[in-house]
């Protein structure tokens, strides 16, 4: 199911707010540059549909860094206040990036003998909106991992801007419900506005394709990453990465947490998840008397490798897709300048770009 | 267990110890006679938990035969550990599972069978142990091997001599640091494997070891050494987990989880990964 529909500034302007629902995250215009945020809390922010993608991405809205996932008695579990509580919401604004990590998401989190009740929830009562990017930001390389900047599938609205309005493709039912509530604002598109949609797409296509200079992630590089673990590329990558899991938090499908307990009340006790970083030392930490050999990735070397891996060869064992969506945010959160697409790039031994 | 607890997979349930057991200075086992059964496979785990503090993956060391009196041993090693050391009979833990894979019995129809445990490693053999004696009229062979520091570490030593009772079934262990008086043999855990080929038939054989990492490297090599191929010899890979279902992400060699895939893996499916051991 793909319908395109034609809207004006003020047509799609009403079709936003169309979009109800209890939660409305959506990419907005700050003074810093576009952010996600939680919509009804700056209600007078813009939704950002015209620049680059957002430096955070909307991981947040789905695995928060912290949240409560059961509570306990020595009585047994409670199963009332354990249980994912969850309004409808909408995410707005997504790049086409974003909706790749969320289909990256859902299988770590929704498929599999074991399902994440909480991010099952937030998911099921969920309105996808995503926009074309015709701003590109300077670390984008989707194009070098399988993606495009923009998207033809996982959304339930996406948005194309024009120089003069927008098109507007329906994916699912749960978009045409929002799309038939200002049925009014919306016309057909004509040829010309479909084929300025082309050669926008296009546009940015060249763009990031240019910027990622001929990186493509290949089997070859796959193959490359597992027999180069202790290359010199690695080794260069360790000496400047400072550790601070900058890049795990920003990244939109970096997943692993970590689960503790503490004492919630009198006689109450809570199960509490956060985000973890594969690059912290005590990660995988294991107990044990001093001088055992307490990590299985000791070095940073080790743990820049793993993450490397995990992302490029170890997902489509695991899931079938990259775990690395192109959107570049970790070359800006990097305090160590580390810049993913050259370390890809050395180590396929083309330095070229 | 109710509906609500299976939905929920990081809610434990509790779980009243019946009794604990010294097994060696630093070891003890843990048991629960549930009300409901956790039913397991030899080599899952389950994740035993002290309210407040935390949990820690462990294979039950108990009969699967027998769900209702489940049985943890655990070794004093750490945070969680030092505070189960300390509870008594009566006492709350919570309790998640169970995970994992567990142990490809199925596979050992017809086969020679070889156990190998290192110190407190002999606990979640010892599941498969109990599965093994239960079914000797199948297999051909079961050759059960352990080590462990001094005679005072040897778990299980209760046990031994019945073991080695039933038919088909031999049983070795050896210590390192032999006290006075002790007649028995001295030497890493390695030292007793040098007369497998000819105590078992090798190319027909199955190798299942556990205990510290570096005992299970030199395990490994050895047993390649003797003749096993990587595809016969099986490893508990026990690392740090935490939410125990394959999604925190912590426990991989390579793309497996060894939550999920193992813990106890097939060395041919791990040997070209990063840090194995």
């Amino acid at each position: 199911m793909s319908k395109t529909l034609f809207f004006s500034e003020a047509g799609l302007t009403r079709l936003l707010e169309a979009v109800k629902a209890s939660e409305v995250y959506a990419a907005v215009r700050r003074e810093r540059g576009p952010e996600y945020c939680h919509l009804q809390k700056v209600p007078e922010a813009e939704v950002a549909l015209r620049e680059p993608r957002p430096s955070a991405s909307p991981k947040a809205f789905l695995q928060p860094a912290r949240e409560r996932v059961a509570v306990y008695t020595n009585e047994g579990f409670d199963a009332e206040a354990s249980c994912p509580v969850c309004e409808d919401r909408a995410l707005v604004g997504l790049r086409a990036c974003d909706l790749a990590a969320i289909a990256y998401l859902d299988k770590v989190f929704r498929e599999g003998d074991f399902k994440d009740p909480f991010y099952e929830a937030r998911r099921e009562n969920e309105l996808l909106i995503s926009v074309d990017c015709v701003g590109v930001h300077e670390n984008c390389f989707c194009t070098a991992v399988g993606g495009r900047p923009f998207a033809e599938s996982g959304f339930d609205l996406n948005i194309t801007p024009l120089r003069a309005g927008y098109l507007v493709d329906v994916g699912t039912d749960k978009g045409q419900a929002v799309v038939d509530q200002v049925a009014d604002a919306a016309s057909e598109p004509t040829g010309e506005q479909l084929k300025e949609r082309e050669e926008a797409r296009q546009k940015s296509v060249d763009q990031v394709e240019g910027q990622a200079g001929g990186l493509r992630v290949t089997d070859r590089i796959q193959k490359l990453l597992l027999s180069k673990q202790d290359s010199n590329e690695l080794s260069e990558m360790a000496t400047r990465c400072v550790e601070c899991s900058a890049c795990t938090f920003i990244c939109p499908t970096c997943h692993c947490f970590y689960l503790y307990d503490q004492v919630g009340g009198e006689e109450n006790f809570e199960r509490i998840r956060t985000w973890d970083s594969c690059i912290m030392g005590d990660y995988s930490r294991m107990a044990g008397p001093a001088g055992a050999k307490p990590t299985p990735r000791p070095s940073l070397r080790n743990r820049c490798a793993n993450r490397l891996l995990h992302k490029y060869a170890f997902s489509p064992q695991q899931y079938g897709m990259l775990g690395c969506t192109g959107c570049g945010r970790c070359i800006e959160a990097c305090y160590g300048e580390i810049d993913i697409r050259e370390v890809l790039r050395e180590l396929s031994g083309d330095t070229s770009g | 267990m109710t509906q609500a607890v299976e939905a929920n997979p990081y809610a434990p349930q509790v779980a009243r110890l019946s009794r604990v057991i010294d097994e060696t200075p630093t070891i003890k086992t843990f048991c629960f006679d549930l009300e409901q059964p956790l039913e397991f496979r030899a080599g899952q785990f389950v994740q035993l938990g002290v309210p407040g503090l935390g949990e820690a993956p462990f294979t039950p060391s108990s009969s699967p035969l027998d769900p209702a009196h489940l049985e943890v041993t655990v070794l004093k090693t750490g945070g969680v550990t030092d505070r189960l050391h300390r509870m008594a009979e009566g006492e709350v833990c919570t309790l998640r599972g169970p995970y994992g894979k567990g142990y490809p019995v199925e596979k050992l129809v017809g086969r020679d069978v070889v156990v190998v445990g290192g110190g407190v490693g002999l606990a979640p053999l010892r599941a498969l142990i109990h599965v093994l004696l239960s079914m000797t009229d199948r297999l051909n062979k079961v050759v059960i091997k352990n080590g462990a520091r001094e005679s005072a570490e040897l778990l299980f030593r209760r046990q031994y001599q019945e073991w080695a009772s039933h038919d088909k079934v031999t049983f070795e262990m050896t210590i390192d640091n032999p006290e006075p008086g002790w007649d028995g043999h001295v030497g890493v855990v390695t030292t007793i494997l040098d007369g497998l080929p000819g105590e078992v038939s090798v190319p027909n054989a199955y190798a299942f070891s556990c205990g510290p990492e570096v005992m299970l490297r030199f395990v490994t090599f050895t047993l390649l050494e003797k003749g096993f191929k990587p595809e016969q010899i099986y490893l508990s890979m026990n690392r740090r987990m935490s939410c125990g279902i394959g999604k925190c992400g912590r426990c991989n060699i390579g793309p497996y989880y060894l939550c999920k895939d193992g813990p106890d893996m097939c060395y041919a499916q791990i040997k070209d990964y990063p840090n194995v051991f």
